[in-house]
Order: structure tokens, then sequence, then C-alpha cells
């Protein structure tokens, strides 16, 4: 008997190449698949440059954010407060320029100087007071819904916000380009230049790699762990902001489902052409996987319960095919 | 020391010949005419494209010690992992008692009692001795309750078949190595092993524990159970196998039975030519200017208090037991741990460093133990690994840290050249390297940042007779090049030819100094065992 489920469970090589082709090819596979699947089901309104160009503008900020917690995931942490955090700066960024009256530019600077703070305070309470960063970040974006609210009394901002901080999201400064994608472009660009190709990258990865051995090496693991926590702070402070733009107001809880689209398409993007190791350009594909998916169900008129089902099913489905990934590496 | 009395280890020749008898004959029987226990033909694996078996035979009869010897990278490890059911081969065949079998995982492996004893022991520290023992293994239960009284009285005597005499149900937690091999052993007997895997057996066992293991091997061999015994120790598959079987290269070179056995065969088999000796060492390098001053240093309970000067150009050796204090001091020095008490002094001023961070900052590097745990990223490159100290001098400018990729490779190529490391390319992930090439990677990395003084912490562990002598050689250059060398070893016969100087370490003080003629193997074993003796009266 033990005979028969052994062999049963023997992976010729072919099957192995297949799956581990699988597994890094998977999510590009099924990204290709679901354009072509709902361009001939909607031969109209989907394979269209304005409806891609909509996709692609309203995953921005998922990407931005995402591109954020990737940084924290390659340094081996998680962050769960950047959800909660971009829905406190969106309100903080609507607060400053119609409450306080402050230039539009300086109210940015402040909140991601803000981000950057959180950020920091995350880093230290993981790498100093080594409290796990689940319940860090966890915590610590309690704290800001908490702050969020005492900063509102719970009543939105609607009124008084000024067209220049609507045209932030809603402009299209550069050869038409929504503004969304050219922030996009420009943070993940600079995002996967610094991981790939500098020697802050390196560390970076080293310090997710094998954080011991990256310590013994000479690097300063605790500053590159704070520093992962400060890009994920500073990039939810980007979405928030550009939350709050394309809503025209500030809300106490805009930003928070962004938590679980970031986490999804992290995954699935480390899913996507490395085996199973986080990285920037694969968090971009797993965030198009996502905005296309939630796109198609849109179109064909699907009801809003099912976006729930979708989005989980695909967190399910991303963490799977990294695990996967890591798997079929070793073997 | 506590914990051993714990556990007995008792003369085992005894207790083992009284068990069994009808298990002697069936060995004697298996012996001379029915199938070997495990035939493998033809065995062949690749790792991405770097093969690692290219066609190799072995065959165990029943009852028999069976040597592997080979270099590291021959391709030793992967058959292990072969056997245990771990890896699947891309050819050949596996034959147990005559019949082709594929063994799909270790618990299939399990079931034909093949079992495994890795260098690696690992154990649930919270479990009692007897909980490890059968974890994993099904267990007798009444009523969907495990009936852990019947488990011991099963278990029992086969503990104390192997030495295990009392205390089944203390915490693993503290006992010794060698006691923890006992368990590992005990465990396979439990699940009725035939053939048991044992990599590298005594790599941290002391002199007189691995004496005990030798002679768990034959009684064993004596039972019925075979015994695969994986070691770079020539001396011990004299001793012990009753024949060897010799890798290189992926290949299996050479069978010896043990009337044929010669130290010339054996390294020749492994070499595959004339072994390139290290030679004694010819001149000292070391000048009178002091590098390194370390005064008292003390972190209870390990280190009590050391002080010593390390010269510029200087090998100075750290002989001692295990748990004499030596990787702890050398974490002192590097600023992996912060000491209690004492002080240092590096080129003159005050050295007092917060973190390895700050050491390497200094001018220092360390190459650890534990290679896998403590040196290396195993999922990145070789090249991400070897620059990884180094990553300040391969970048444009500190304002703009982009790496420049010409740089890097320039100094990678050049310590795969100098270091003579098997690899593919430089891209090819350091996982699939195997351990000696791994260290010398570790090794590499510091070559290429050319720290003031470098720790590197049993070097030569778990490393073939080859690689050795090149460590070996190496060291022995970068003292000459000025640098100031740590060699801390836990193998009393590595340090007299590599070192100018010795320390001899017992419960974390130096107990001796050996330099010149009084420098030798003798006088180092018997600094490290007299004094721990008397420290222990007093």
């Amino acid at each position: 008997m033990s005979q028969n489920s052994s062999s049963s469970r023997r992976l010729s090589p072919t099957t192995r190449m297949a799956l581990g082709v699988f597994a890094r090819y998977g999510t590009i596979l099924g990204l290709a698949v679901m354009i072509i699947a709902f361009s001939i089901l909607s031969p109209r309104a989907f394979p269209s440059v304005n409806n891609f160009t909509n996709v692609i503008n309203q995953a921005s900020l998922a990407m931005i954010i995402a591109g954020g917690l990737t940084m924290a995931v390659i340094v081996g942490e998680l962050d769960l407060s950047i959800g909660f955090a971009a829905s406190l700066h969106g309100l903080l960024a609507t607060g400053l320029i119609v409450s306080n009256k402050l230039p539009i530019p300086v109210a940015i600077v402040i909140v991601i100087a803000l981000g950057a703070l959180i950020g920091f305070v995350n880093g230290f309470i993981v790498t100093r007071m080594k409290v796990n960063s689940v319940i860090a970040t966890l915590g610590v974006g309690t704290i800001l819904t908490g702050l969020a609210f005492a900063y509102t009394s719970g009543v939105p901002i609607v009124s008084g916000v000024p067209e220049a901080f609507l045209q932030l999201s809603l402009g299209r400064w550069l050869f038409g380009i929504p503004n969304n994608i050219i922030v996009m472009i420009i943070v993940l660009g600079t995002l996967w230049a610094v991981v790939e190709r500098t020697s802050i990258g390196q560390e970076i990865q080293a310090v997710g790699g094998n954080p011991a051995a990256a310590r013994l090496a000479g690097i300063d693991v605790s500053k590159v762990k704070t520093l992962g926590f400060v890009i994920s702070g500073m990039c939810a402070a980007m979405t928030g902001i550009l939350l709050a733009s394309r809503l025209g107001s500030g809300t106490t809880s805009a930003a928070d489902s962004y938590l679980l689209t970031a986490f999804a398409a992290v995954f699935l993007g480390s899913a996507t052409l490395r085996d199973g190791e986080f990285h920037i350009f694969g968090t971009f594909v797993g965030a198009l996987i996502i905005a296309f998916g939630f796109n198609g169900l849109n179109i064909f008129g699907a009801p809003t319960f099912s976006q729930y089902i979708f989005q989980g099913a695909i967190l399910i489905v991303a963490v799977g095919l990294s695990s996967l990934g890591r798997v079929i590496s070793k073997s | 020391m506590k914990a051993s009395s714990k556990l007995i280890l008792t003369p085992l020749v005894s207790n083992l010949q009284s068990i069994d008898a009808n298990q002697i004959v069936t060995a004697e029987l298996g012996a001379s005419n029915s199938p070997p226990l495990v035939r493998a033909v033809g065995i062949e694996k690749s790792y991405g494209g770097a093969r690692a078996l290219q066609g190799v035979d072995i065959e165990i009869a029943p009852g028999e010690v069976h040597g592997l010897v080979g270099a590291n990278g021959a391709g030793k490890s992967t058959l292990i992992k072969i056997l245990a059911g771990l890896v699947h081969p891309d050819a050949g065949s596996i034959e147990i008692d005559g019949n082709e079998q594929f063994l799909a995982s270790p618990h299939a492996a399990a079931e034909f009692g093949m079992n495994f004893i890795h260098q690696e022991l690992a154990f649930i520290p919270g479990m009692t001795v007897l909980e490890n023992i059968m974890l994993g293994i099904p267990k007798k239960s009444r009523f969907g309750i495990i009936d852990w009284a019947a488990i011991e009285d099963n278990v029992r005597p086969i503990a104390e078949r192997v030495g295990i005499t009392a205390a089944l149900n203390v915490s693993v937690k503290g006992l010794s190595t060698a006691e923890n091999w006992l368990i590992n052993i005990c465990r396979a007997l439990v699940q009725k092993a035939r053939l048991i895997v044992m990599d590298e057996p005594t790599a941290s066992l002391s002199g007189s524990e691995a004496e005990k293991l030798f002679q768990i091997v034959q009684e064993l061999s004596k039972s019925g159970v075979a015994v695969l015994y994986v070691s770079h120790r020539l001396d011990e598959i004299e001793l012990l196998c009753d024949r060897v079987t010799v890798f290189r290269d992926g290949h299996s070179v050479d069978e010896i039975s043990k009337d044929k056995l010669t130290r010339a065969r054996l390294v020749e088999g492994i070499v595959g030519g004339a072994v390139e000796s290290a030679g004694p060492k010819t001149t000292s390098f070391a000048s009178e200017k002091t590098v390194l001053k370390v005064d008292a240093l003390a972190r209870a309970p390990m280190v009590n208090g050391v002080s010593f000067e390390l010269h510029e150009g200087e090998v100075l050796g750290i002989a001692g037991l295990v748990g004499a204090g030596r990787s702890e001091l050398a974490h002192l020095i590097y600023g992996a741990d912060r000491p209690d008490a004492g002080s240092m002094t590096f080129d003159g001023e005050s050295y007092a460093p917060k973190s390895p961070t700050a050491a390497v900052k200094a001018g220092f590097g360390l190459v650890p133990e534990e290679r896998r745990a403590d040196g290396l990223v195993l999922s990145k490159s070789v090249a991400f690994n070897a620059q990884l100290s180094n990553l300040e001098n391969i970048i444009y400018s500190p304002a703009l840290p982009f790496i420049n990729y010409g740089k890097r490779k320039v100094g990678v190529d050049r310590i795969i050249r100098d270091l003579a490391i098997k690899t593919q390319n430089m891209d090819m992930s350091v996982g699939q390297l195997s351990g000696g090439n791994q260290q010398k990677v570790v090794i590499g990395r510091w070559l290429l940042r050319q720290p003031k003084v470098l720790i590197l912490d049993e070097p030569t562990r778990g490393v073939d007779v080859g690689a050795r002598a090149e460590i070996h050689r190496l060291v022995r250059e970068l003292a000459k090049d000025g640098m100031a060398v740590i060699v801390i070893s836990s193998e009393p016969e590595e340090l007299p030819d590599l070192s100018d100087r010795v320390l001899v370490m017992a419960d974390g003080r130096i107990v001796k100094e050996l330099s010149g003629k009084a420098l030798s193997r003798n006088a180092i074993v018997a600094a490290s065992y007299t004094e721990i003796e008397h420290s222990r009266t007093a």
C-alpha cells in the first residue's frame, strides 16, 4: 500500500519542470488569459485604450502602497498599518489644506514626512522593542485609526477642497497620461532600482534572506529593517494623499481596504518570475491582475459580494503560488 | 557537564550481545546468500545544470559497516538524500532486498528500514527524551489517548541497548551532542531500522564520546543493522568499516574491502592523484606590532577573563574542547555580544564594538562556525554572498550607491579562481554548492574586504582534505600580507602547522600558551584536558 501511494507521488522531471514553469510564469499567463478572455467575452467594453488606461489609473494607488509593502516584506517583516495609515494621511492632507490653509506642496511634504515617521515608529517597535511585526503594526494601525477619528470627530471633510488638490489625482499633466500613473511609475521605478541595483538593496535582500548571516557580515539589520518600514510608511502616505485627491474628501476609513489588496498583490508578485521571492516588478504584475479581475467583474455586472470572494480567493491563490515556487526551487 | 549525568553512557558490549541472537544469524546468512540490503546502480542527479551524481553504484550488505568517503562536492550528501527519500534521482535504480523500489519520501524510506542521522541533529527542546524518540512514529493508544506507559516499556530495552540507561522522561534541553546521538540511534531502532546512515557523526563529539560511538556502531553491525558511515576522518573509516565506497566528482571510483583498505588507496581515490600538502609552515610572519590587545574580557558564564595580544601578520590558534568558550570569545571581539567586563585596544585605540557592523567598520572579519545558518544567504548567488561585506567598494559613489557590476564581477572572479570554488558561474545560488565550497565563499567575502583582523571559527569542519589544505595555505598567505588571523579549531592536529602561537582555552579562560618547539598536538590535547579536570575539582 505504501508503495502505491509512494509511486503516485513520484514527480517525473517533466512534471516538476512543468510545475516550476507554472509557479514562475503562472501569474503572467493568468494575466494574459484573463485579458484575452475578457476581450472575447466583452469585445466592445473591455479591450480599449481607454479602459486599459482607466484600469491602470485606478490600480496605481494600490500599486504605490503595495510597492511600499513589498519593501517591508523583503526585509522579512509584515506591515499591517498601511491601510489605516493611508486613511489618516488622506484625512490629514485634506485637513491641512482646507482647515489650516496650507499650500498644497507643503501639506504633501508634511504628510509624507509623517508617513516616514510612522514607518520609523513601526521599525523602532519591531527592531528595538522586539515586538513581532504583525502585532506591532496592527497596534500602530489601530492607534492611527483612533487618531483619525480624534482629528475629525468622525465627520468627513467634504467641503472647501480646492480644485488644485483634486487635479493632483485627476489631472493629466504629462502627455495626457493620468498623474496617478506617472507617480506610480516614478515610485515603483525608484523602488525597483533601489532594491535591484544599489548596495542598500543588496543589504535589504540579505536581511530578508538570512538576518543572522547579514548581521555577521557587518550589515546593520535593525537599520535596514527600519528603512523597509519607513519606505512602506511613505508609500502609504502617497496613496493616502492621492486617494483623498481622487475622492475630493477626507474620510476616516477611506483607504483601509488597500491593506488586503496590497497583500494580495505582493504575494502574487512573489510567485512571478522568481521562486517565491518578493520583488517590485512582481508586485506590479500582481496588482495588475487584481485590477483587471475587478474590472472584468464590473464590466459583467457581477454583484458586489463576488468582489469580496474574488479578493479573498486571489489572496489564497497568491500565497499558494508563492510557496509552490519556493518548494519547487528547493527540490 | 551537569546534563550528562542525566543519561549515563555505559559500555555497550555486554548489553547488546545478550539481545538479538537471531538477528546475528540472519545477518551472517545475509552476507553469504541473500541479496544485498541496498543496491543502488547508475544513480544520476543534477541540480539545475550542476551534475551532482553522474552514475554512482553502491552496495550495502545487511549488518555491514559501509564507509562512504569523498571530497566536498563529490556527491555523498546527494546520495544520502536520495536514500532518505528527500531527493529523487534522475536516473538509476535502487534495490532493497533485491527488489527495485522507489523511495518517494522520508516516510517511505523509513518503512523500508532506512534511517538517517544528520549532521545537524533536530529535536524539539521542550519535549522529553521519550517524546523525541517517538516523534512522528505511530504510537500505541487507548481510546485515542496515547499510552505512554506501554510505549515506555517498549522503548526502554532499546534505550538500554544503545546506552541510555535512565530518565526517558527528562527534557532533551541541555543534553550533550553525544547524548543526542544516542537518542537518534534509539529512535532509528524503535522504527526497526535495518540501515542507519551517519553523516559526519564525530564532527562535534569529543574524543571519548567518539570512542563510545564507535562501540555502538560495531554493536549495531553485530546485531544485523547495517551502518553507512560518512566521514572525512579516514582513521575512523579504517577502524570501523567492513567495506568503503569512494566518490569523486559524482562518480563512484573505488570499492575497497577491509582487507585491502589502506590510507594511501583511500586518499588516492578521494583526490584522484597526488595530494597537495600544505606542508609545515616555514616562516613566521608575525611582527612585534600589536594589533589587538584583549584585557580581562568576560561575559558570564562562557568567557571568564581572557587576556592576550595579537600581532600583525600572526596566525593565532585558539584550541580547546567544545564549550570552552572560544566562539563566545570571538563573538565578544566581533561585537556580536557585549562583554560584562574587560577592555580591548585595537591599533592603539580603545575598542568596544557595539555591533558586528562597528567591528567590520573598524577592520574585523568573522567566518562563523555555522556557515549555513550564520554565514550565507543560501537562496542568493555566489556573487551576492561574496560581495556582501564589500558593498561600499563596488558602488559608484556613496551618494549614488548604484552597484558597479564590472567591479563586482572582477572581485568575484578573482576569489572563484584563487580559492578554486567549484561553481558553474557566479550567479549560481550558494545553497547548491557543497559544504567546502560554501565555506570558501564565506572566506572569499573577507578576502575581498581585507580586514586587519580575521577570525575563523572552525574553518575546516566538514571540509575535505584538498579544500582543507587550500584553506590552510590561504590563511598563511593572508598573514604574510600582514593580516592578523585568529583560527579557532577543535582539532588539535590542525593548529600546530598552521599557527605561530596557540592559546588553549578551558572553562572560559586561557589555560596555556604554546609556541615554538612547545607547540605540538600532544601539548594542546594535554592542556585542554588536564586543566578541565583541575577546574572541575576546584
